[in-house]
């Protein structure tokens, strides 16, 4: 997919902006604290209707403005789209083809992003919270179900801490209702899981070969999902379900005392080895970087297979943060098929003949025009 | 903007109201003045015999101006069957259909630990004691498809369970007459994993 225009309304620190793209490969440059990253949020606001860097909406509101918004037009695979998107303090409203979507599962995943970001680099060190939302988020661009699945487990997570708040306090023993929440978590529970599973068995078999040509057929990467709980060779939703109820059963008093839900999908980790060893614990910065790098660089080639259309690449600030190999190798995967923003301070010291042929968009305090 | 008092109380009443906000408040206050006095007598009378005379049926719970309400207090009813649904508004809706000719019990809400609401805070134990006696052989579950609403026919059929009574929940999917192509991601998968054999 391409994104053609990209027009935006007190968004963050631009009153008003219009932008066309042209070409692949488009650089965004300016000095620190002129507004780069804030277009890079704005792409990806406009293809998750969530920011990568808040939770909280009204931070893209321009300073002392009612709203926000964002509009997009892009050609896919399918043929033309367009995207707007309204971010007010009420709330947001999503349109596209000019048609309002009351649900936004339903407008996300109308383009797809993948974002890389100097936090991305946290991805293999960071708290599991990261790597949970990592998995999260590419599911969820391909699946609108896992979507739906998610927040309702979400809400059933809540409504069982409090009622294990309840029994915890003796205010209330009945344990049949703990029963009815057990099960519905687990039925949530069970869905997320499987299909955790299935994204990076397939995720695995994209990133093994990439990882091993950017170590320079050196490493070998292996992705491994940590549940809490133990299902063994063959993963299937029934055996999920009956390791899940096995778990619940055997924690259950242990729950109740702590007053809280102790396992489920909300608790997931991933591990990556490289030769065998864990990279959080045993590997180098350097090897960390490279695993964040072909996470990232298999996403892409992933949601190709998905859905057919490559999704458009945003490299914020990260360029700088790699060394030569892995710079040229991430340029050498994206030339000529994905279009790519990119931003950065300088782009003295890159040689790659794709940074040379790209278009240079300068920004300098919330204003930004093609140079 | 300042209001004589009279106006700005019942500008505050209409607020009360759900999906009225202060413009609609202020354009329905004001239209109240132009109304003809019997009208608005006419009006004021109908909320408040409306609150005092409605009471909830001793029985099923739903709302009546007597006590059985009418649905309970009908001979040619079947007994033995209890359609067990959220709010009063919901029997409302399954009357329309005319196609049911059970009797009905009315939860008063749905079980939500989270705001609070537990099992004994509806009329769940209401509806043991409905059961008490041999006439129930079916009790229909027909809460709300969302997650309070599946917790609590859940917990219904739970308690239910050693009773023996045949339990029963209502199917969700896609609605009738739709087509196919409008139907969300969510609700068509639920079709799909709710489809049955031909």
């Amino acid at each position: 997919m391409f994104l053609t225009n990209l027009c935006l309304k007190n968004y963050r620190n631009y009153k008003s902006a219009e932008l066309q793209f042209e070409n692949k490969v488009n650089i965004i440059l300016g000095e620190n604290a002129q507004g780069k990253t804030n277009v890079m949020e704005a792409i990806y606001v406009l293809a998750m209707a969530k920011s990568h860097r808040t939770s909280n909406d009204k931070d893209l509101i321009c300073w002392e403005e009612e709203y926000a918004k964002i509009e997009g037009r892009a050609i896919k695979r399918k043929g033309p789209l367009s995207l707007e998107l309204i971010i007010s303090k009420k709330g947001k409203k999503a349109r596209s083809n000019h048609i309002e979507q009351p649900k936004l599962s339903q407008y996300v995943g109308n383009i797809n992003v993948v974002m890389f970001a100097p936090e991305d680099l946290n991805l293999v060190k960071g708290s599991p919270q990261i790597r949970r939302r990592f998995i999260d988020m590419e599911i969820g661009q391909v699946s609108p179900v896992y979507m739906h699945d998610l927040s309702q487990y979400q809400k059933i997570l809540q409504q069982r801490n409090h009622y294990l708040k309840l029994l915890q306090s003796n205010r209330h023993n009945d344990e049949t209702m703990l029963e009815v929440l057990t099960d519905q978590l687990i039925e949530l529970a069970a869905k997320i899981t499987l299909k955790r599973y299935q994204f990076l068995d397939l995720l695995q078999k994209w990133a093994e070969p990439i990882h091993y040509e950017i170590s320079r057929g050196l490493e070998t990467l292996e992705i491994k999902y940590r549940p809490s709980i133990d299902v063994s060779e063959d993963v299937e939703l029934s055996r999920i379900i009956e390791a899940y109820n096995e778990k619940f059963a055997k924690i259950k008093d242990r729950e109740i005392d702590r007053g809280t839900t102790l396992v489920g999908p909300h608790r997931d980790d991933l591990a990556f080895d490289v030769n065998g060893k864990d990279v959080q614990t045993f590997g180098s910065q350097g090897q960390q970087r490279t695993t964040a790098l072909s996470l990232k660089l298999a996403e892409i080639e992933l949601i190709f297979s998905e859905i057919g259309d490559y999704p458009i690449l945003l490299l914020d600030d990260v360029l700088s943060e790699l060394d030569d190999f892995r710079q040229t190798h991430l340029l050498n995967t994206i030339q000529g098929k994905v279009q790519t923003f990119v931003t950065t301070t300088s782009i003295d010291g890159i040689e790659h003949e794709v940074i040379k042929e790209a278009d240079i968009y300068k920004v300098v305090s919330g204003q930004i025009a093609k140079v | 903007m300042h209001y004589p008092e009279p106006i700005s109380k019942l500008i505050d009443s209409f607020m009360k109201l759900p999906g009225i906000g202060p413009k609609t408040a202020v354009r329905l206050a004001f239209f109240v003045l132009n109304m003809k006095e019997d009208t608005v007598l006419d009006f004021a009378k109908a909320l408040v015999n409306a609150k005092r005379n409605l009471t909830y049926c001793s029985s099923c719970g739903h709302i009546t101006d007597r006590d059985p309400c009418y649905i309970c207090e009908d001979e040619r009813r079947d007994r033995t069957t209890i359609c067990v649904v959220q709010d009063p508004k919901d029997v409302i809706a399954m009357e329309k259909m005319k196609e049911y000719n059970g009797l009905y019990h009315v939860l008063h809400g749905a079980i939500s630990p989270m705001d609070g609401i537990g099992p004994e805070d509806i009329k769940i134990p209401e509806l043991l004691k409905r059961l008490q006696d041999d006439t129930v052989q079916e009790v229909i579950l027909a809460t709300n498809p969302n997650i309070e609403g599946e917790a609590t026919a859940m917990y219904i059929s739970r308690l239910l369970k050693p009773t023996g009574i045949k339990i029963t929940r209502i199917a969700h999917g896609l609605p009738v007459g739709g087509d196919l192509e409008y139907a969300d991601e969510v609700t068509l998968s639920k079709a799909l994993e709710g489809r049955r054999e031909l």
